[in-house]
């Protein structure tokens, strides 16, 4: 592997003013992502910053709400029993991240700031509208996480910034959610995924949030069909309406993986047996 | 630029000075010459290279050598017995015939030994998962749980 420095600031401030002065310099979490581009030379940075000795990146509160800092790892969620109590759709997608190897490191922003768009910790927070919170030295600003992906690999993270927290609202009594993911084996990355979140009040959804992944650039909120279920009935005709916007409003690629076709007819199913799932 | 890290190895205290690019894997195998920790993908897929980490089965081959700093490993050395014998677990690897060509049972060992210290009786879907992260290329994974198996017997039997 190619050379580089290697720095374990003690602080959030110490590591946002030491990405200012050093050239090249990444900043680190679980590595488990990084460690791999920089084998492979997709990336050939001079130094890393590590976030890694920053006690407060790692916390988990439950706060009626909850935020999650973005250095827990995937297996500090899943330990969690308050945060698997009141967003089990979230557990569940950690549960399926990766190797226990890989889970006992990789972190949760880790996993969003790496912008695959088969990030499986993507899909559930999609659907319970998180929010991520960006800090740089200057400023601290908070987005919806619909709106921080921006491609494969591209997000709005400024190379100034750290992903600090992810913040969830109080969870919901009326909604049931509910998280599908299709890969060769179980530790696979998606070829794709689906994760859904419906309130339904007498047999009408009165309020449905979809995102999909590995069907597009970036995890995918399906917005056209999430409109398309709130009001209506759930009903033969109607899960088969979603089924079939869900598949046009995708855009997968053919890959090793996957082809584009199968990718669309998975997003299908899915749609259909995540409906029932939650349905009952 | 070089740094010296300490941290506890098989249960001694070691003090290394190492440069930033380092893996845990390089530390052990080139520096401590701990070989029995193999590196394959040499990228988080097949689990050779496992070791644990403060209680947790981690890939060493993507654990970056200056994290390690003030926390604990063991390696498949650290399972060594008085007298040259075998653990537990590595005697039941063999009584089972779950090692062929033996290149992934260090790390299948370490990822076994990760959740019987933390789950001593583990079902047969748990010790799947807990395996998920290690490949045999030899054989299947039968004899693999078999054997993980047979010591969550023999330490449920010693209850």
């Amino acid at each position: 592997m190619r050379r580089f420095d290697y720095l374990r600031p003690k602080s959030l401030k110490e590591a946002l003013q030491l990405k200012k002065t050093i050239a090249g310099a990444k900043y680190i979490s679980g590595g488990t992502d990084l460690i791999v581009q920089i084998k492979n030379r997709e990336l050939q940075p001079t130094t890393l910053i590590s976030l890694r000795s920053i006690p407060e990146l790692a916390r988990i509160e439950i706060n009626g709400g909850a935020r999650i800092g973005a250095l827990a790892t995937i297996s500090d969620l899943i330990q969690h029993i308050e945060l698997g109590h009141n967003y089990p759709v979230l557990i569940a997608a950690a549960k399926r991240l990766g190797s226990l190897q890989i889970r006992n490191v990789a972190t949760t922003g880790g996993n969003l700031c790496n912008c695959s768009p088969s990030a499986d910790m993507a899909l559930p927070l999609l659907v319970l509208e998180a929010k991520v919170r960006l800090q740089s030295a200057k400023a601290s600003r908070e987005i919806p996480l619909s709106e921080f992906f921006k491609g494969p690999g591209k997000s709005c993270l400024s190379s100034d910034e750290i992903m600090t927290d992810i913040l969830l609202e109080p969870p919901s009594q009326k909604t049931k959610a509910t998280f599908l993911k299709k890969g060769r084996v179980k530790m696979d990355l998606a070829i794709a995924s689906l994760a859904l979140l419906v309130e339904i009040e007498g047999g009408r959804c009165r309020k449905a949030r979809i995102a999909a992944g590995s069907v597009a650039s970036m995890p995918l909120r399906l917005f056209d069909v999430e409109a398309l279920l709130e009001g209506s009935t759930i009903s033969k005709d109607s899960v088969s309406k979603a089924q079939q916007l869900a598949r046009d409003t995708v855009s997968p690629i053919t890959d090793l993986r996957a082809t584009e076709e199968y990718r669309r007819h998975v997003v299908g199913v899915y749609m259909k047996r995540g409906l029932e799932k939650v349905f009952g | 630029m070089k740094a010296e890290i300490s941290f506890i190895l098989n249960g001694s205290e070691v003090n290394v000075t190492i440069d930033g690019h380092l893996r845990l894997i390089d530390i052990l195998r080139n520096t401590m010459s701990l070989t029995g920790t193999k590196e394959g993908c040499g990228e988080g897929e097949c689990g050779a290279c496992t070791v644990i980490v403060d209680g947790r089965a981690v890939n060493s081959c993507l654990y970056p050598a200056h994290e390690i700093e003030g926390k604990s490993v063991t390696t498949i050395e650290g399972l060594r017995m008085p007298e040259h014998k075998l653990s537990e677990i590595q005697q039941a690897f063999v009584d089972n015939g779950a090692i062929q060509c033996g290149f992934c049972t260090p790390g299948m060992i370490m990822s076994a030994k990760a959740l019987l210290d933390s789950n001593p009786n583990p079902s047969d879907e748990e010790i799947r998962d807990a395996l998920q992260g290690n490949l045999c290329r030899c054989t299947g994974y039968v004899q693999i749980v078999e054997a993980v198996k047979s010591v969550a017997g023999q330490i449920m039997g010693k209850k």
